[in-house]
């Protein structure tokens, strides 16, 4: 969806709240169209012609207009607000959703200052729309409001007035596009000073330890200087811009005077070309003040900030899964897979073949950053094969319905989830409507029995805060035994638990009905598990311990290190 | 003292603050002559056969004067700070590089951003601030004595009027604010709910429950919407109070007048020119808001200034003694009565330590019993408060900062990465090709290659687990310690297998440069050649890792750091030793 679009729908979508907007606007405008007939009534037939209460009683007039427009002002700022509040709602909730589709699909890690960051655009986004609402409104209102007015006064006079302001808009609206993309570089220079900024004090330790402090303070200094150019840009452009103002507000004024003279022959009386000025001092200059002021600036932020949300809200396809197949069995197979993180990049998996049966317990080992976890990634269908195919249960996993595939298989990430609410809602988080009895169950296998104990039972609210590393592995280890899946995958999901804890909840998992695979953090996990997937960086060997202690001279090395250790290791 | 920071920027801003004064100031005179010249021009026009030429001329001058005042008075005050707030924000973003780490201990990283990012452009912008303040003030008060000039009655209607705003606006700020912090509650609690379940992005993509979490994560938004109407409804009330105002204001004003002009004391030029006088008058309130600028600029210099009085690390010039022959210890560290102290409490005390040329050293102890202290002081990341650091019998203080930094290479538990690229982030200025070889020593070459573009990955769109963070921080210390490779922790989040790879490269390819290894791990310690024990900032102990087990206080040091395996082969405790002679260490 295009920015002109999701403001187009914005507006349009609240017509209750629009109506109420044009309507109350007649009220705010009215001193725009009654001040300059009421000073001129005023003095013409008042002040002037000796009868000063007539004088006082226009003024009144006027009062009220004003008191009238005060009125209106307030109902005008709710419709805007009822047109606003509604459009940050939907801007927060595309934010979220999309950020999130987009973590997940991606697997790369939002910091909080980037969350930060979208709250802010949110706000602006919010603002500035209210603005640019209330800007364009109140100036087309007052120059209908003014031109009516000066009409009714003296409609030879209309043109002096409307010429310039015509002139005044042209100018603007031509120097507006250029004053977009000055803007847009002063706020986009600005924001990466402050990264820039924040990444040298996040750094400083290691900038001091690597020397590199010129270096540094140069690239920092790159940043200062853009944003100083992209401010004084600005600065140039803003000051043409006066001229637009000039000619649309100021000109008119000299205009009328130097018609004065020829206007008063055509029988203008000193009320109404008072009238006039009053009408352009008081009424059109402010207002085209504002549109230039509010359009320019507001306008531009509003634009810049839409588009920044909604470059983060896109959702990205799921990587695979996007069929209506159902799987028949649970045998995982594995042909010919392929996969790199990029086309510049080795390939991490190559060719890899691989079957494992219902039932089964396989192991995954290997240095890190060797491809394990982009193995369990591929089965779990987070990552899409460059070449081969993945079946599970004889189907490919791409043709697989994804709420099936969801419920087939299970998997815990190292980085355990758990979310604020109570403890039952984060275990059965993956499997509605269990009974207490089965929690029970699983919390007594998984061995999570204390901490349920400590938190004070399954209605106990959580802080994930303040539960260690290993705790949120418990609480995300207990949640996939209570899951419906029967292909488990634990990417290194017990790392914070001691080898104890670890042993227990891996012996849990394979005594549950179905397929266990560990990728080990520890190489307890490959002792305990039937079988083991070696994974050296050139190629990946299938067997028992004993087989691959025999055939994998890493294993036999890794093994031999850790069988004759050096030491208390863990 | 923060004032003499707002003149120095307002000396080194060139002279653009000087135009800015020159034309804000033409521009409000200007802009106070005005309405009584428009004034006298319609008296003189309206009556019958008024001559035109010079009134309309002068209100002509006075226009274009306004006009070209602003648009230049605009031009030189975004100029003038923006050139003002670079040199000042330069010259605070090397001043914090110069303080090096010391500087985050007094200022949090959020603190210090604030400062050296937007405090630097609230004190470059105080020039235009102070200048605005008085261009405002001339019309306003201006306004006020014209309009007692031109009578004394709108006057007085006008200062009854007026005190009236004041009343209204600090009204407005005692209600918006109570509204506000509810709002801000709801959106922090949208914030922390989104982050919260970005942590758990993988398992969420896995569970298929995207749609369910962000369901979860907006459910403050109703609150959010309640609070945000609010203040709404808030600013709409107070705004109406403010907005009628001025208007009654001038209404007044020109009733007042209109009575006077009944009275023939006031042309009809005299009471357009109240009229206006009252307009102008009123914009008394903006300019007492410049005011308030001022005092924010003053105090943003004083948190600007408060970051340039700490003071910067001083080093020498000297280098330090060429290697005699190609295998000559090189990298002798020495420590002479060193001592250390944070907030006051010496965590370092007197530590006297030599650990020869080329030799490893583990460094164990408890937690909070100075080992990360004793890295830093040992490349001068902190400088002891007594006592020497000696690098080949240099003291640290003397070497010139590069000779010192290629001679140095620190890795740590949570390296913070910088530069554009990944090769960038490990040569940090050395060639190129020296990012590949640190790589492989770090074990960190596999999965660099793996990357989507490899070497040139930029730094934030390289997905990395905290053990591949880690090995790059170690290729960027192996790639610049040239005689000391001090490792604070930098092993911690590695798996067996790579920790063990790791653990090889530095006792043979690495094996020429000294290595000082903060280690919790037992097999760490039992591979170096000597151990230093750390008990509350002293050494308690010191030796090889076997003499040391024997005493069981020394092994309660590793229990601590994490139990031994359970269920798993027992670990016999004997470390292999590499053949050939141990370097001995001594105490100075």
């Amino acid at each position: 969806m295009r920015v002109r679009d999701l403001l187009w729908r914005a507006v349009r979508e609240r017509p209750r709240h629009l109506v109420r907007l044009l309507g109350w606007s007649f009220a705010e405008a009215a001193p725009s169209f009654a001040s300059g007939q009421a000073i001129a009534h005023a003095l013409d037939d008042g002040f002037a012609a000796g009868r000063p209460l007539t004088g006082l009683a226009w003024l009144v007039v006027l009062a009220a207009a004003w008191l009238a427009a005060a009125l209106g002002a307030r109902q005008v700022l709710l419709a805007i607000a009822g047109i606003v509040e509604p459009f940050r709602d939907e801007l927060l909730r595309r934010v979220v959703e999309g950020t999130l589709h987009r973590a997940a699909a991606s697997g790369l890690r939002t910091d909080s200052a980037a969350v930060a960051r979208m709250n802010r655009q949110v706000e602006l986004a919010r603002d500035s729309l209210g603005a640019v609402i209330a800007v364009v409104r109140s100036f087309l209102f007052s120059v209908v409001g003014v031109l009516l007015g000066v009409m009714t006064l003296m409609g030879s006079v209309l043109p002096l007035v409307l010429l310039p302001l015509v002139a005044g808009l042209a100018l603007f609206l031509m120097s507006l596009p250029a004053m977009a993309r000055a803007q847009r570089e002063a706020i986009l220079a600005e924001e990466r000073t402050a990264a820039s900024l924040a990444a040298m004090v996040d750094g400083l330790r290691d900038v001091t330890a690597c020397g590199a402090e010129d270096r540094v303070a140069a690239g920092v200094g790159r940043d200062v200087e853009r944003q100083a150019r992209a401010t004084g840009a600005l600065a140039r452009l803003t000051a043409v811009r006066t001229v637009s103002l000039a000619v649309g507000g100021w000109l008119p004024i000299l205009m009328v005077l130097a018609a004065t003279p020829a206007l008063v022959r055509q029988g203008a009386t000193a009320g109404i070309i008072l009238g006039t000025l009053t009408y352009v001092a008081q009424s059109l200059t402010p207002a085209l003040g504002s549109l230039v002021q509010g359009v320019g600036v507001n306008g531009v932020r509003l634009v810049t900030a839409l588009q920044r949300i909604m470059s983060t809200s896109e959702r990205l396809a799921a990587a695979v899964a996007a069929g209506v197949c159902v799987p028949k069995g649970m045998l995982l197979r594995l042909r010919g897979v392929t996969f790199a993180y990029g086309p510049g990049a080795d390939p991490v998996i190559r060719d890899l073949g691989l079957a494992v049966r219902d039932g089964d317990h396989l192991a995954v080992v290997g240095p890190s950053g060797i491809g394990k976890s982009t193995v369990a990634a591929l089965v779990a269908g987070l990552l899409r094969p460059d070449a081969g195919r993945i079946l599970i249960g004889g189907v490919p996993i791409e043709e697989l319905d994804r709420a099936a595939m969801c419920r087939a298989r299970v998997l815990i990430p190292q980085e355990a989830y758990v979310f604020r609410g109570t403890l039952g809602d984060n275990l059965t988080y993956l499997a509605g409507g269990r009974s207490r009895a089965d929690l029970d169950k699983a919390v007594d296998a998984v061995g999570l029995t204390d901490l349920v104990r400590r938190l004070g039972g399954y209605e106990a609210e959580v802080d994930p805060s303040e539960l260690s590393s290993g705790e949120r592995q418990l609480v995300a280890l207990t949640r996939a035994y209570l899951s419906p899946a029967r292909l488990v995958l634990l990417d290194e999901a017990t790392c914070h638990l001691d080898p104890a804890a670890e042993a227990r909840a891996e012996e849990a998992f394979a005594a549950r009905d179905g397929t266990l695979i560990v990728i080990a953090h520890r190489l307890t996990s490959a002792l305990r598990a039937r079988r083991v997937l070696v994974m050296d960086g050139t190629r990946a060997l299938v067997g028992t311990h004993e087989e691959m202690v025999a055939a994998s001279g890493l294993y036999r090395d890794l093994m031999g290190r850790w069988e004759a250790p050096v030491g208390a290791d863990t | 003292m923060s004032d003499g920071l707002l003149f120095e920027v307002l000396r080194r801003s060139g002279r653009w603050p000087a135009v800015y004064a020159v034309t804000a100031l033409a521009g409000a005179v200007a802009d106070l002559l005005l309405p009584s010249a428009l004034g006298r021009a319609v008296d003189v026009l309206v009556a019958p056969g008024g001559e035109a030429g010079g009134i309309l001329l002068y209100c002509v001058f006075l226009v274009v004067t306004v006009v070209a005042c602003d648009a230049v008075a605009v031009l030189a005050a975004g100029t003038g700070g923006a050139q003002a707030s670079r040199l000042l924000r330069m010259r605070v973003v090397r001043h914090v590089l110069g303080t090096g780490p010391a500087i985050s201990r007094r200022f949090s990283a959020g603190d210090l951003v604030t400062r050296a990012g937007s405090n630097a452009e609230e004190v470059g912008a105080a020039p235009e601030a102070i200048i605005t303040a008085g261009a405002l003030l001339v019309p306003a008060a201006g306004s006020l004595v014209a309009l007692a000039l031109i009578d004394l009655w709108p006057a007085v209607a006008f200062a009854v009027g007026l005190a009236l705003i004041g009343l209204v606006l600090r009204a407005f700020l005692r209600r918006s604010t109570a509204v506000a912090t509810g709002y801000q509650e709801a959106q922090s609690d949208i914030a922390s709910r989104l982050i919260d379940a970005l942590s758990g992005a993988r398992t969420i993509a896995a569970a298929g429950t995207e749609d369910l979490e962000a369901r979860r994560v907006l459910a403050p938004l109703p609150r959010l919407h309640a609070h945000g109407m609010a203040l709404w409804r808030v600013n709409a009330r107070a705004g109406v109070q403010a907005a009628i105002v001025v208007p009654l204001l001038q209404i007044t004003v020109i009733g007042v007048s209109g009575f006077r002009l009944a009275a023939g004391e006031m042309s009809v030029g005299d009471l357009f020119a109240a009229a206006r006088y009252a307009v102008l008058g009123a914009g008394i309130g903006s300019a007492l808001g410049y005011l308030n600028r001022l005092g924010r600029a003053r105090s943003a210099a004083r948190r600007v200034r408060e970051v340039l009085d700490r003071p910067a690390v001083a080093y020498g010039d000297e280098e330090l003694p060429a290697a005699q022959g190609a295998h000559a210890a090189r990298g002798r560290l020495e420590l002479r009565g060193v001592t250390v102290c944070a907030e006051g409490r010496p965590v370092l005390r007197g530590i006297d330590l030599t650990v020869p040329g080329g030799a490893a050293v583990a460094v164990v102890g408890r937690s909070g019993s100075g080992k990360s202290l004793l890295a830093a002081v040992a490349g001068r990341l902190v400088d002891p408060g007594r006592g020497e650091v000696l690098l080949d019998g240099v003291p640290l203080r003397r070497l010139g900062r590069a000779a010192l930094r290629e001679a140095v290479g620190y890795a740590f538990e949570r390296p913070v990465l910088f530069g554009a690229t990944l090769a960038e982030a490990i040569a940090v200025g050395r060639p190129p090709g020296v990012a590949r070889t640190a790589a492989r020593a770090a074990s960190a070459d596999p999965f660099i290659r793996r990357l989507p573009r490899a070497y040139d990955t930029p730094i934030d769109e390289a997905p990395m687990s905290g053990g591949e963070r880690q090995r790059v921080g170690l290729a960027r210390a192996f790639a610049h310690g040239g005689r000391l490779l001090i490792l604070d922790d930098a092993t911690s989040s590695l798996d067996t297998v790579t920790e063990y790879q790791v653990a090889r490269a530095l006792t043979e390819e690495l094996r020429d440069r000294t290595r000082v290894i903060v280690a919790h791990r037992a097999a760490t310690a039992a591979r170096a050649d000597l151990v230093v024990w750390l008990e509350d900032g002293r050494i308690r102990g010191h030796g090889p890792h076997e003499a040391l087990w024997r005493d069981p206080a020394y092994r309660a040091v590793f229990q601590v750091a994490g139990p031994s395996p359970a269920g798993a082969p027992a670990a016999a405790l004997g470390p292999p030793r590499a053949a050939g002679p141990v370097p001995v260490a001594e105490r100075a």
